[in-house]
């Protein structure tokens, strides 16, 4: 999996592509740890190119949206299909916000 | 009296060690399969989840997440189905956990769940066997033999998805 990090003003934004699953989320729960804790309490995790994912990599969704609300802020993740049919088959888009891509994601925070 | 049998058609034996990084390569390997014996990439990614699920469970507790033990997956295309056997010689479980939900902000349990959701069935069986070793060593006074009772086990679970 690839893992690419940038910034939209105070916006952390960090792009997964590949696949996310076990062997990837020691890595990647490390990295957003770190984003959370310096940031702005502002994040977007942009998966519209990973193509598999697991439980495991959902779990490290849950600690960045556990992180982000520890700190009052916000996440909002983006998704391909792959991933998208899997949190809903999960129920976690309940309690996710999901935007349709990554210009979306960034727009929702300057509505608020 | 009509018996009917299930019909193999294709099987495909893959074998990995008990390391998360070989998880994905045999994910993407049961994709390909399943899409060449289905030509659906939603029965396919079904199968591949389940399969995923199943194995990263293999290596968490039946090894402990230890390297270097094997883990056994057979791919069987039959008449209506496929079927998934999925072996490893680790702790047993001794019961099959519940496909249910965790609370929402839980990290883990939502393997069984997925498991459950992508496929038709699924079942788990423990294989204990014996095994007798003769040892019978040359130039030895009175024909000398020895024998060895070896107690071990195999784990198997057996996943299917309906055409």
């Amino acid at each position: 999996m690839i893992l690419l990090e940038q910034k939209h003003n105070d916006i952390n934004i960090v792009e997964l592509s590949g696949r996310f699953a076990m062997a990837d989320c020691s890595d990647v729960r490390e990295r957003l740890k770190s984003l959370i804790d310096e940031g702005q309490g502002k994040l977007v995790i942009d998966m519209a190119k990973v193509s598999f994912i697991d439980s495991s990599a959902c779990a490290v969704l849950i600690s960045a949206f556990k992180g982000m609300q520890l700190k009052s802020g916000r996440l909002v993740l983006v998704t391909s299909s792959a991933v998208q049919s899997l949190i809903e088959l999960t129920r976690l888009h309940t309690i996710f916000e999901i935007s349709p891509s990554q210009v979306t994601a960034l727009s929702a925070f300057d509505e608020r | 009296m009509i018996i009917t049998n299930k019909q193999t058609i294709n099987v495909v034996t893959l074998k990995i060690t008990s390391a998360v990084n070989c998880v994905s390569p045999l994910g993407e390997a049961i994709k390909a399969l399943c899409l060449y014996a289905t030509g659906s990439e939603c029965y396919a990614l079904d199968v591949h989840r389940a399969v995923v699920e199943a194995v990263n469970n293999v290596i968490l507790h039946a090894y402990s997440n230890q390297d270097g033990h094997d883990i056994i997956v057979e791919w069987n295309q039959e008449k209506d189905s496929l079927r998934i056997d999925i072996t490893d010689y680790g702790l047993s479980m001794q019961t099959l956990p519940d496909p249910v939900l965790p609370e929402f902000d839980a990290e883990s349990g939502r393997g069984w769940w997925i498991i459950n959701s992508c496929l038709d069935e699924y079942y788990y069986k423990v294989v204990e066997y014996s095994q007798t070793n003769k040892f019978y060593k040359p130039n030895s006074d009175n024909g000398y033999s020895e024998e060895f009772m070896v107690k071990s086990h195999s784990n198997v679970l057996t996943l299917i998805k309906h055409f």
